[in-house]
């Protein structure tokens, strides 16, 4: 313990060097820009451009090199927001949560203050995770070895109880739709043995249906469509005086306090199951929030408060998502990959060793993202006026124009041209649930998360090797427990949602 | 004074422009930016290898060489988009063997790797080595194959994902050595090493870069090759096992029928490449080595591939 306090001060004089820190900070900021920009594109990922960028790493000193490629990660996951919020364009699954109200907020002339709410909240929320992290690496280290197969299939099962307890709308409506999700993430080819199915025949539905034409066609198309519909008159509020809207009060940020601190502690928790972490945690997060709220039913018509709980949980994860990484020398998915990449390239080979050999290193790193977050806020502030700006564009421009970025950044990722048909087959389902009141989150989220749980799944029936049920008793006293409290959670929050439900329509006046 | 240095840089770009073009002219080959489709996601090893490569290449090609990733369908989306572009030396596919060799012996295909591509260069290879945990009871592969003989299904090893770069060595070496293990696939190296840490796994197959940053948590029974990094462990020859195994060749295909002398182009480049210092320096930060193997060289190893690919399906599909 003793010698991990050493390592951190010395890491810490690494850092604030002063003959180096000036460029660090200056990378970083340029990173944070960068990051921001492609995350806040469609078809432009923060993968993509690290990827690109990481040769660049190679010819840079280690403080200058990493926390470059830091600040595109966490400017990254921030610009994503931005057109989830605005034109309610996720993309990434772990933006769609903040399109449950971001974008109504944007249409009520407050999409300032949601930009503002998804900044603060977001470097809340990865601020403290970090600080997390830093402080207990080596616990986070053990839980993250604890959690295989069979600990994540009963964890992930358990979210999707919970946010589906807890959702909008009808319950059997949301299994529905539930259930085309989970079979539209079925087509192609299966997790396990890698066999193809429900392609049809069709060559191009082999490869399965992409991520990001399914969710821009699903929130952003059909949410134009709706708008061409009534001719616009709600894409963005006629008439807003001051269209850029106002500034985030404090009190208002004060108010999500709790919030941002229930979502900071889901999200470093999730943080530790690597890949799917970001999207659990914002649904579960934003869930969470909603049920311990007084108004749940102001939740997806424009509640501040659940951008906030979205955008910390999410954020949250970042901290702890790099422990396996830093201490085993395993990424948990292919941004840590890269991150992996350009350590090895500066002579950091993360691993058991790594702590013990160049601890002082992995500490100057970790408390590099600490002022990643500091320098993001300044940054972040900076910036939103302008993004906040595009509402100011005139709604002729504007909608032929989110359709063109959306085409456009669709195709970019993967140069498929079959994403374009699934683009707009995802914006005409989309539509017509939405206008029968089907709500189209539970698609999104089935979608992501089912192929995970049957990855999980699968694993876990060959680990068992047939005695699934000896092997969960007797080897699997973590999945045991989580499996006893899944029906636990269930009821306690169905009954919670539903007399919250009946109270809100008792007081409601009748539309 | 300044702007008489800026003219005179921009002059010098210039006439460098023109030489180049002129030596160019004599066959006119390559005249636009060449594409270079990568079957595989953005991120990977694969991705990275590409980059260091497009960031070189144009220095003796004399255009720029643009990466472009079409995943999906484990490899076969980009791999058609490949085999249907036109065979005039401006789209190169940047794959691998199991995608080149095996995969044909597993599904069905719309296309024919084989008569559809012809080897420009095989710009290095990966090779895998066996492990263990350190305080696993299995102190040679003897010793594991023993336990698994007496222990049919016993033996649990992760790997990277069906038919992957770490699942086909594993399977030539237990089904050559007669063992029956039981597999599971987990979503790439990571995860799968993971399950070895973490107990739930008995073996895996790993890259000696990253088996070297596990210091002395993890032993390695065998390797490939002579691995000195690792302590020059057992290879799976020197236990007898016959023909290639476990190497992951990154390779660069032409459609087939491209102009011989486009091709000839192509190859001295890649060749060129291998000596460059900047290459190598950039190549070796990623954990690689830049063991070049020549088009018509690897052209060869191709037809034992599939044959040893097809025999090791057969068994391994056939119960």
């Amino acid at each position: 313990m003793e010698e991990l306090f050493g390592s951190l001060v010395q890491g810490a004089g690494i850092l604030f060097n002063p003959d180096t820190f000036l460029l660090t900070v200056l990378y970083m900021i340029g990173g944070l820009l960068l990051g921001m920009f492609v995350g806040a594109l469609p078809g432009l990922t923060t993968l993509t451009a690290m990827a690109i960028l990481l040769p660049i790493v190679f010819f840079l000193p280690p403080i200058f090199g990493i926390p470059f490629l830091l600040g595109i990660y966490k400017g990254g996951i921030y610009g994503g927001s931005v057109p989830a919020i605005l034109v309610s364009m996720p993309g990434t699954g772990a933006a769609v949560a903040t399109t449950f109200d971001g974008p109504a907020l944007t249409r009520q002339g407050k999409g300032r203050k949601a930009l503002e709410m998804a900044l603060f909240s977001s470097v809340a929320g990865d601020f403290t995770s970090d600080l997390v992290t830093i402080f207990a690496i080596v616990p986070i280290a053990l839980i993250a070895l604890a959690i295989g197969p069979p600990e994540l299939a009963a964890v992930l099962f358990l979210s999707l109880i919970v946010i589906s307890a807890t959702g909008s709308g009808a319950f059997v409506k949301g299994l529905l739709v539930m259930g085309i999700g989970l079979f539209v993430a079925m087509i192609g080819q299966d997790p396990i043995g890698a066999l193809a199915r429900f392609d049809f025949g069709i060559f191009e539905l082999r490869s399965g249906i992409g991520l990001l034409p399914m969710l821009i066609g699903l929130f952003a198309l059909s949410e134009l469509l709706l708008s061409i519909e009534k001719r616009a008159a709600t894409y963005i509020k006629a008439g807003a005086k001051a269209l850029e809207g106002e500034r985030l009060k404090w009190s208002e940020f004060k108010a999500s306090g709790r919030t941002i601190a229930r979502s900071t502690v889901i999200g470093t928790s999730i943080g530790m199951i690597p890949g799917v972490g970001q999207v659990v945690a914002a649904f579960v997060g934003y869930a969470a929030a909603k049920n311990a709220s007084k108004h749940p039913e102001r939740y997806g018509k424009g509640e501040l408060d659940g951008v906030a709980a979205a955008e910390a949980a999410n954020n949250a994860v970042n901290g702890p998502t790099l422990v396996p990484m830093l201490t085993f020398g395993i990424p948990g998915d292919n941004i840590t990959a890269i991150l992996l990449g350009a350590f090895v390239a500066v002579g950091m080979r993360p691993g058991p060793e790594l702590m013990v050999e160049q601890g002082p290193q992995v500490f100057a790193i970790l408390l590099a993202m600490l002022l990643a977050n500091v320098l993001f806020v300044i940054v972040g502030y900076l910036t939103i006026p302008a993004f906040a700006r595009v509402v100011r564009i005139p709604k002729s421009i504007l909608m032929p124009l989110t359709i063109m970025f959306a085409f456009a950044g669709v195709f970019a990722v993967r140069n498929n041209p079959t994403d374009l048909y699934i683009l707009g087959a995802f914006g005409v389902i989309g539509y017509v649930l939405r206008k029968f009141r089907f709500d189209v989150a539970p698609l999104a989220m089935a979608f992501i998360l089912g192929p995970e749980i049957e990855r999980a799944v699968g694993q876990t029936l060959s680990l068992s090797r047939g005695d699934l049920f000896g092997y969960i008793a007797f080897e699997r006293p973590i999945t045991l427990v989580i499996i006893i409290l899944t029906p636990v959670i269930a009821w306690y929050l169905w009954r919670r949602s539903s007399k919250l439900q009946r109270e809100a329509s008792a007081l409601a006046p009748p539309e | 004074m300044r702007r008489t240095f800026m003219k005179s840089v921009a002059l010098g770009a210039l006439m460098l422009g023109v030489g180049v073009s002129s030596a160019l002219a004599q066959d006119n080959f390559p005249n636009k930016p060449i594409t270079m489709i990568l079957p595989l996601g953005a991120g990977g090893s694969h991705d990275l290898n590409a980059r260091v490569l497009t960031s070189i290449l144009p220095q003796y090609l004399g255009q720029a060489v643009i990466v472009k990733l079409v995943p999906g369908a484990s490899g076969q989306t980009g791999t058609a988009a490949a085999a249907s572009a036109p065979a005039d030396g401006y789209t190169l596919l940047f794959t691998h063997n199991f995608y080149d060799q095996l995969q044909q012996h597993v599904k069905e295909l719309p296309y024919k790797t084989t008569e559809d591509f012809v080897t420009v260069a095989r710009t290095n290879s990966a090779r895998m080595c066996a492990i263990v945990r350190s305080d696993s009871q299995f102190k040679s592969l003897q010793s594991l194959f023993e336990f698994g003989k007496q222990n049919p299904g016993k033996v649990e090893l992760s790997h990277s994902g069906q038919w992957g770069a770490t699942m086909v060595p594993a399977a030539q070496l237990f089904n050559w050595a007669k063992v029956q293990v039981n597999m599971t696939p987990y979503r790439g190296g990571g995860p799968s090493l993971r399950a070895l840490l973490a107990g739930d796994a008995d073996v895996t197959f790993q890259f000696p870069s990253t088996i070297l940053g596990q210091g002395d948590k993890v032993r390695t029974l065998g390797c490939v090759l002579d691995e000195p990094t690792l302590g020059s462990p057992p290879t799976f020859a020197s236990l007898g096992y016959p023909g290639e195994i476990g190497e992951m060749h990154r390779i660069v295909m032409a459609p087939r029928g491209i102009p011989a002398d486009r091709l000839a182009k192509l190859r001295e480049a890649f060749v060129a490449l291998q000596e460059d210092k900047t290459y190598q320096r950039l190549i070796s930060r990623l954990g690689e080595d830049s063991n070049l193997m020549s088009g018509d060289d690897y052209e060869k190893v191709r037809v034992e591939q599939s044959k040893d690919y097809k025999a090791l399906v057969e068994s391994m599909t056939s119960g």
